[in-house]
């Protein structure tokens, strides 16, 4: 039986890719291999967060620990985190996750002096590590408000006299031990739409049954052909498997007049990223968590003999 | 205060094995696998990828409790095969499936960073 396989050749194609988003089909594979992904991309891609903060001085309005929750949502930068260690195995520094092999040191040093309200934002954050830094949403493609001159991820805010001084440690972590380590903004997959028009049946329709049973869906998926007046497909992906126009048909006395099916085998990923690792870079870190996970799931070597031994007994047993 | 730790959910304690194999005392070729801290994302791929194997009469998962941070599976083969077989297989074809995503996904990745 050696050297069967059923093994898969899955395809990809790549739609769009920005720095925090990216658009792309999966092939020739199934649910499974999907949503494994995408389970994966949000809570096992590692990531870097603050995860322990020694507050010096806390003038301000708000507590230790509500600054400390604040403090470790903020997304770092974390090319490095699938080749760091976690604290909890770090042999470097015997548990106390400090070493530089296991963590990043912050500095938070701020004072307000003056009259005027003082932000303190994810800028002041100062790290050890220039490769991991808050992450800067200043200048991202996509970005949102960039005319606006950005301050970065506001932590707190502090009127005269008041002041923050603080050491923070940040590790590495997973969105499965707390959702600050996630990457993922929103990972989805849908299902590829199949949509065929009986053309035949829908001669019989006048226009005005025609666009009723356009505008019956609730997503612009069909339209109405200027020229020839025929019901055509416009956008098969906007479908959100809602049946109406399905229903409309029924209603209408035209049952498969539309059919609808999803094509089991292809997806249609969407990744968003916090910008703690570019969205190309998820999609390949979970690709590559998934195969350590799979590797760790492997028999050992002593299991195996030890049925080996068990499999020789009843062997024996059943032989005699 | 007594809540036990995040990490219990995904690392195995000491001592424990990560998987552990029991054969069906009744059934011929028949075995049931117990993965520690591991949940649906392996359980349903490597379901999956046992449907595939023609030799598999039966494989299933379950998740017995969602705090217990374990699964079990549930694989009948022909004499043809074993469980044992089986579960080694289907790892086998799902590790390799993805090498081969990763360089499709490498390949179109480098066809769409050079045009920016
Ligand atoms: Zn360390």
């Amino acid at each position: 039986m050696e050297g069967v396989s059923y093994q898969r050749f899955p395809r990809i194609k790549i739609r769009e890719v920005k720095e925090d988003f990216m658009k792309f089909e999966l092939r020739d594979t199934d649910a499974s291999i999907a949503n494994a992904l995408r389970r994966i991309m949000i809570a096992e891609v590692p990531t870097i967060a603050i995860d322990l903060v020694e507050i010096e001085v806390n003038s301000t309005v708000l507590n230790d620990e509500f600054i400390s929750h604040r403090l470790g949502l903020v997304p770092l930068t974390s090319e490095r985190a699938m080749s760091m260690r976690f604290s909890r195995d770090c042999d470097a520094c015997d548990g106390d996750g400090q070493c530089e092999y296991c963590s990043v040191e912050f500095y938070l040093r701020v004072k307000c002096l003056t009259d005027q309200t003082l932000d303190v934002t994810s800028k002041d954050l100062l790290s050890s590590d220039h490769t991991v830094v808050p992450v800067d949403y200043s200048d991202v493609s996509s970005g949102f408000d960039s005319n606006s001159t950005n301050k970065g991820i506001i932590i707190v805010k502090l009127r005269r006299g008041q002041e923050l001084r603080l050491r923070a440690i940040a590790r590495k972590g997973i969105g499965k031990d707390h959702a600050k380590w996630s990457p993922a903004a929103t990972v989805t997959f849908m299902y590829e739409p199949e949509i065929y028009i009986n053309e035949d049946m829908m001669e019989t329709l006048s226009l005005q049954e025609k666009t009723e049973l356009v505008d019956s869906s609730p997503t612009k998926v069909f339209g109405i052909d200027p020229e020839s007046k025929q019901v055509i497909v416009v956008e098969p992906e906007a479908y959100t498997y809602d049946d109406e126009v399905l229903k409309k048909a029924e209603a209408m006395g035209k049952p498969g007049l539309v059919e609808i099916h999803a094509k089991e085998d292809s997806f249609i990923f969407t990744v968003e990223t916090t910008g703690a690792v570019k969205a190309s870079q998820l999609v390949l870190n979970a690709i590559e968590v998934l195969k350590q996970k799979l590797d760790a799931v492997r028999l050992s070597d002593d299991t195996v003999e030890a049925d080996d031994q068990f499999g020789e007994l009843g062997a024996h047993m059943r032989g005699g | 205060m007594n809540a036990p730790d995040r990490y219990e959910r995904f690392v195995v304690p000491e001592g424990v094995k990560k998987v552990s194999y029991e054969r069906d005392t009744k059934i011929m070729n028949a075995a049931t696998f117990t993965v520690e801290r591991e949940d649906h994302t392996i359980g349903n791929i490597v379901r999956m990828q046992l449907h595939r194997d023609e030799n598999v009469l039966f494989a299933g998962y379950k998740l017995p409790h969602p705090l217990q941070y374990k699964i079990l599976f549930r694989i009948q083969t022909t004499s043809q095969s074993s469980p044992m077989q089986a579960y080694n297989q289907a790892i086998n074809d799902l590790d390799k499936e993805l090498d081969h995503l990763k360089n499709q996904f490498e390949t179109e990745l480098a066809k769409h960073t050079r045009d920016y």
